[in-house]
């Protein structure tokens, strides 16, 4: 495979010199694989991973994280700021273009949200936009009235429709990429492969479910230069194939989502790297209040106390995950481990035993733990098992598990099936507020039945709040509140995994909680 | 009884003897793992710890765990023993399933003609247009609900598959012995349409039976196995299954961990050897036109000219 | 028995009409089947993420929470005027699944099956020719072992032993050839015999070998069995007998009586197995990551895409149907006794 790879390179160089410039930008085309897909590449019709990661390489938002940092920084935007927690101006960069030569504009910008907005795609993400929406006629939601103002070419004000200090943020994300007006029609989305954007790279080839092919934007200006002129993105249906391919080196980089096995054989072999960045996935176990055993607080602060969440990690995971102590991830500003502080590190049987004693609840407690097969990853039903076999061992609970495929598992959990159910998340934007308003607020998207009247008056007030320490308290608190009222048990944090050859550079800084794969940032050496 | 039972051993000869036993005796292991697996295994199936001591995780044969431990640190040994029940269990019901509605349309149809038979063939021609692992994925799916996800819902989720390839096979038999002379001549002596179907065509149809009954109880499991693969079979907590155990080993053998994809990927290919060599073995007896001749050359009795070519050995 | 029973061409139109409402009632299962199924496309998407409401109004745009009848009406209506729609979960034209990924099925199953012709037949007449022999026994456990054996199984073995030598061990064709190689009929192999390209065209069957031999065995497998089982058959007909008899030499009573005759049922063979090709093709090209219509049938499955799915069954059943109606009637060619 090398020499055909090198045969079929030689003629691949060629080829690749009918495009760009890419200014320094290295020959040396690289193979990145992956297991997810793509439902769109167009920004208004996906909420995806695998769209949204096509996206930040091809579009431009107003704002960027830069690798491992959390506050947004300009991307298209030459500035953005708050000038009240309702109102945020942004000048654009002079200049800009997309790849087909047409102009960027704060009319494109406006654009761009508007058609989000209305497109109303059923696998869209213009619910993230709801403070620039209209949606008094629930099913044609419109962009609000005068949410966005362009006085002149390079200035965008957006006025929110309530205090949200996380649009900052959400200007950040590939729902909020600016598309070019005069491409992409207004009611409807764009065929994949037509795709472009002012972005680093453009779409130089789309396969659907096979390969993109990206090569270096010629017309892009911004700070984010391609280090490479071409680069393949292969696309996998299943871990198996992209673990033999980045073992064989068939791949250079194989990124999301190889098994713990999987990682653990590749750490033994000398010619690539597995490189860890901070991931801010979360899997929790969710309390359905709507059951006998779920109402009661004592039995959840027991399991509370119970949970071994170190075992999870070793047991289920091979330690390829981290225990976490809070409803928001380590790194996100406001987190404090509030479980840990209440519960402490280690599993505290006898502080359950009391806890159960003081309420009168009779033990053993017979408790149904639910948990769904394939969804989240075949190593589920391993973590379900182990805390089950953890309460079980307390002689406390008679823990049993029930499984369902993800479509009848969503209808049973929110019917009652389950005392404690299983679920992950994977945040929108790098905010904490993202871990807490889905979650807290009435039962949660997940319809726990939930409810607290002093959580919701913090969670206004922590959207509302644009001092960045008085917001971090109000997180604090909120985190206690969760501790005490137990809605859910946090369980553990994903890393963000990237296998590489070792003649790659650039993989592992771009690995953080974002997980956007800033392919510009890497190159092949040699 | 114990003479009609070991007929077909008596009957065969040379290899055709030995194929039936080979699969018979590994066939016999499977049933009787599966029938005595409480007593045999020495832990459950979804034991990972005992007197207190975990397992280890992906532990390699030892003497505590002889096939050694998976992932989810069961102990193989069990697994596979286990496992022997649920894929006999699931084998049994489906085949049995799948003939009892297959084999009495096909043998209507087959017999009746007309418009009923090729209503019959239409709809059975559509079920079998469908791959058969996407119907059993959907059954799969459908039956999880009400059935929940253990060895009575993947019964009846194969069962679906099968009983259009009975029906073909025991109509397109019974159409052409329809047609064949010693029918005929039992329809001109006036024998009546029941005492044909059941009498002529039946013992004529069943033969063909065995045959596919094996190909289709290897292939159950095949299908099984797949389902697992794709994430839609069996739950471990519901019961042991080798499918779902090779699925999550394919990544471990890549990893150089050889005795948690070895095991029950070897289970599968012997019990399904078995059953098809069963199945062949079976053939050759029940039907006479596969045995060897022994007598090629025609010998003029005095009496019994029926007996002047006689098949097989006695 | 009528006299114009078993007129040919009669035979033949009556089948080729009823492919019309065959695929009809296969349409209706397949619509029910995915409804009565748990789950819609938008649970599967985004289920874990959106509260209740917006779930709601997600299901209203794709226009879920129609009448069950409506919604089989637009559909019927749609697929009669060969509208297939679009996928759900990511807006393909279902045309174009079918066109950019059935190539690379057909050449996966062709492969298989040329590989099965050209190694299972000559084995199972060898096997019957010199039955029971040492011979006959290796051939037939093999053809056993190699059927019983879970495709994955032996796929992954394969790919356990090939990768370290460095040849391809999934996809259809290296990145590069993919991206090079322009569509033209859409069917990777060919397009690369076409564009000259002898470096792409090579990649391209280098890639081909591995999955076309795993499906390729298990495919053998059956066919020696049957082919086998078919000589033996064929060894003790009349015809058979009649030429013995006439004493033409045992050696040209194999060769032009009984190999020939053993071979037709294999057309039959042929036919059943287009159906358990496809489903091995699902397992061959999920261990292969091949770019196939049952890798992505799997995935629309899982995604819950109704259209999807829809559009991809019909077409296999079409492709089966057809198969099945055009083996039915070339029985019916060579064996009268079929026809009613």
């Amino acid at each position: 495979m090398v020499g055909t790879l090198a045969a079929c390179g030689g003629s691949g160089g060629g080829n690749g010199g009918t495009g760009d410039n890419g200014g320094g930008a290295s020959d040396q085309s690289w193979i990145l694989g992956t297991t997810e897909t793509v439902t769109a590449m167009d920004p208004a019709g996906s909420y995806d991973f695998g769209s949204w990661e096509m996206q930040y390489n091809i579009f431009e938002q107003l704002m960027r994280v830069p690798a491992g940092q959390s506050e947004p920084v300009p991307d298209a935007a030459k500035s953005c700021s708050y000038d009240d927690p309702q109102t945020i101006t942004c000048k654009l960069r002079p200049g800009l273009k997309f790849s087909n030569g047409d102009k960027l504009t704060s009319s494109d910008v406006k654009y761009s949200f508007q058609r989000n907005i209305e497109i109303a795609d059923p696998n869209g993400s213009s619910v993230l936009l709801g403070s620039i929406t209209d949606s008094s006629d629930a099913n044609h939601p419109k962009l609000g009235d005068g949410a966005i103002e362009t006085p002149d070419d390079t200035t965008v004000i957006f006025h929110l429709n309530k205090p949200d200090t996380t649009f900052m943020k959400i200007l950040t994300s590939a729902t909020s990429s600016i598309v070019d007006e005069d491409v992409f029609p207004a009611d409807k989305l764009l065929a994949d492969s037509k795709v472009i954007g002012s972005g680093p790279y453009k779409l130089a080839q789309y396969k659907a479910g096979e390969q993109a092919v990206l090569t270096a934007n010629p017309n892009y200006s911004g700070p984010r230069t391609p280090k490479t002129k071409q680069v393949f993105v292969q696309y996998f249906s299943d871990p198996a194939p992209l673990k033999t391919a980045i073992d064989s080196g068939q791949i250079d980089i194989a990124w999301r989502t190889l098994s713990p096995t999987d990682l653990a054989d590749l750490e033994k072999n000398d010619n690539v790297s597995v490189d860890r960045g901070q991931g801010s996935e979360f899997r929790y176990w969710v309390w359905q209040f709507g059951t006998k055993v779920g109402k009661q607080k004592a039995i959840r602060q027991a399991v509370a106390n119970i949970i071994d969440r170190d075992a999870i990690a070793k047991n289920a995971y091979d330690g390829t995950v981290k225990p976490t102590y809070s409803i928001v991830p380590p790194g996100f500003s406001g987190h404090i481990p509030a479980f840990k502080t209440k519960y402490g590190a280690q599993p505290d049987v006898a502080a359950a035993k009391q806890l159960l004693k003081d309420a009168h609840i009779k033990t053993p407690i017979s408790i149904t733990l639910g948990y769904t097969p394939t969804h989240y990853g075949p190593n589920t039903v391993d973590e379900a098992n182990e805390l089950a076999g953890q309460l079980n061992d307390t002689g406390l609970f008679k823990a049993q598990v029930q499984d369902a495929e993800w479509e009848q598992y969503q209808t049973l959990y929110k019917k009652g099936a389950y005392d404690l159910y299983i679920l992950g998340w994977y945040p929108d934007f790098l905010d904490a507020d993202n871990y807490l308003s889905p979650f807290l607020r009435d039962g949660g998207f997940y319809g726990n039945n939930y409810s607290n009247p002093t959580v919701n008056k913090l969670l206004d007030k922590e959207l509302g709040e644009t001092d960045k320490a008085a917001r971090e308290k109000i997180i604090e608190q909120l985190q206690k509140i969760v501790a005490e009222d137990v809605p859910l048990i946090p369980s553990w944090n994903g890393q963000n995994v990237a296998v590489a050859g070792k003649d790659m550079s650039g993989v592992e800084q771009t690995l953080d909680p974002t997980y956007i794969f800033r392919i510009w940032t890497i190159s092949k050496n040699g | 009884m114990f003479k009609t039972l070991t007929s077909p051993i008596r009957n065969t000869s040379g290899m055709a003897r030995w194929i039936l036993l080979a699969g018979l005796i590994i066939t016999a292991a499977f049933v009787i793992m599966a029938i005595f697996a409480p007593w045999i295994a020495p832990y459950g199936f979804a034991q990972n710890s005992s007197d207190g001591m975990r397992f280890p995780k992906m532990g390699p044969p030892s003497a505590a765990h002889p096939l050694g431990t998976n992932d989810q640190f069961f102990d193989i040994l069990s697994r596979v023993i286990w496992g022997a029940r649920t894929e006999v269990t699931v084998v049994v019901l489906s085949v049995l399933f799948a003939v009892s509605v297959g084999m009495p349309l096909g043998l209507l149809s087959g017999f009746l003609g007309g418009w009923a038979d090729r209503l019959m063939v239409f709809v059975m021609d559509v079920l079998y247009s469908f791959p058969s692992l996407l119907l059993a994925i959907v059954f799969a799916f459908l039956l999880r609900g009400p059935l929940g996800g253990g060895t009575f819902a993947a019964a009846l989720a194969l069962t679906a598959i099968y009983i259009p390839q009975y029906f073909r096979v025991v109509r397109s038999t019974t159409a052409s012995a329809r047609e064949a002379t010693y029918v005929e001549a039992a329809r001109a002596i006036g024998a009546r349409n029941g005492t044909i179907m059941g009498r002529y065509l039946f013992g004529n149809v069943i033969q063909s039976v065995p045959v596919i009954g094996t190909l289709n109880a290897a292939d159950a499991i095949s299908t099984l196995a797949a389902l697992g693969f794709i994430g839609l079979g069996i739950q471990p907590t519901d019961a042991a299954e080798w499918g779902y155990d090779l699925s999550r080993a394919l990544d471990d053998a890549q990893s150089g961990i050889w005795w948690t994809t070895l095991f029950p990927g070897l289970a599968i290919v012997l019990l399904v050897t078995g059953l098809t060599l069963v199945g062949e073995g079976l053939n050759e007896t029940v039907n006479p036109t596969l045995r060897k001749r022994r007598f090629r050359k025609v010998r003029m009795p005095a009496n019994e000219p029926t007996s002047a070519l006689v098949e097989g050995e006695v | 028995m009528s006299a114009d029973r078993g007129s040919l061409p009669r035979y033949i139109v009556q089948r080729i009409l009823l492919v019309i409402p065959m695929i009809w009632l296969a349409l209706t299962i397949v619509f029910l089947l995915l409804r009565v199924a748990p789950g819609d496309p938008v649970s599967a998407a985004v289920g874990g993420k959106l509260d209740a409401a917006a779930l709601a109004s997600r299901r209203h745009s794709l226009g879920l929470d129609r009448p069950l009848i409506v919604q089989y009406w637009d559909y019927i209506k749609d697929v009669a005027t060969f509208n297939f729609g679009q996928t759900i979960s990511d807006n393909r034209p279902i045309i174009d699944v079918i066109r950019d990924n059935g190539g690379a099925t057909l050449t996966l199953t062709l492969g298989a099956f040329l590989f099965a012709l050209v190694f299972g037949i000559p084995l199972g007449l060898l096997a019957g020719r010199y039955r029971d022999t040492a011979a006959d026994a290796v051939i037939r456990v093999f053809g056993v072992v190699s059927y019983a054996a879970p495709i994955f199984w032996t796929g992954l073995l394969a790919v356990i032993l090939i990768a370290p030598t460095g040849w391809p061990t999934y996809d259809i064709a290296s990145p590069v050839t993919k991206f090079e190689v322009h569509p033209v009929t859409h069917i990777l192999l060919v397009d690369a015999a076409l564009s000259g390209n002898a470096d792409a065209f090579w990649d391209v069957l280098q890639h081909h070998v591995l999955p076309c031999l795993t499906l390729g065995l298990l495919l053998s497998g059956v066919f020696i069995r049957l082919v086998r089982v078919n000589l033996l058959h064929s060894l003790q007909g009349d015809y058979v007998e009649a030429a013995r008899a006439r004493g033409i030499a045992e050696r040209h009573v194999i060769r032009r009586h009984a190999f020939r005759n053993a071979l037709v049922p294999v057309i039959t063979i042929i036919g059943l197995q287009v159906a358990l090709t496809m489903s091995g093709a699902v397992l061959t090209e999920r261990t292969f990551n091949w770019p196939g219509l049952g890798n992505q049938l799997v995935k629309y499955l899982v995604a819950r895409d109704y259209s999807a799915v829809q559009g991809l069954v019909t077409f296999f059943a079409i492709v089966v149907v057809i198969v099945s109606v055009f083996i039915d009637i070339l029985n019916a060619v060579i064996d009268p006794r079929v026809r009613y």
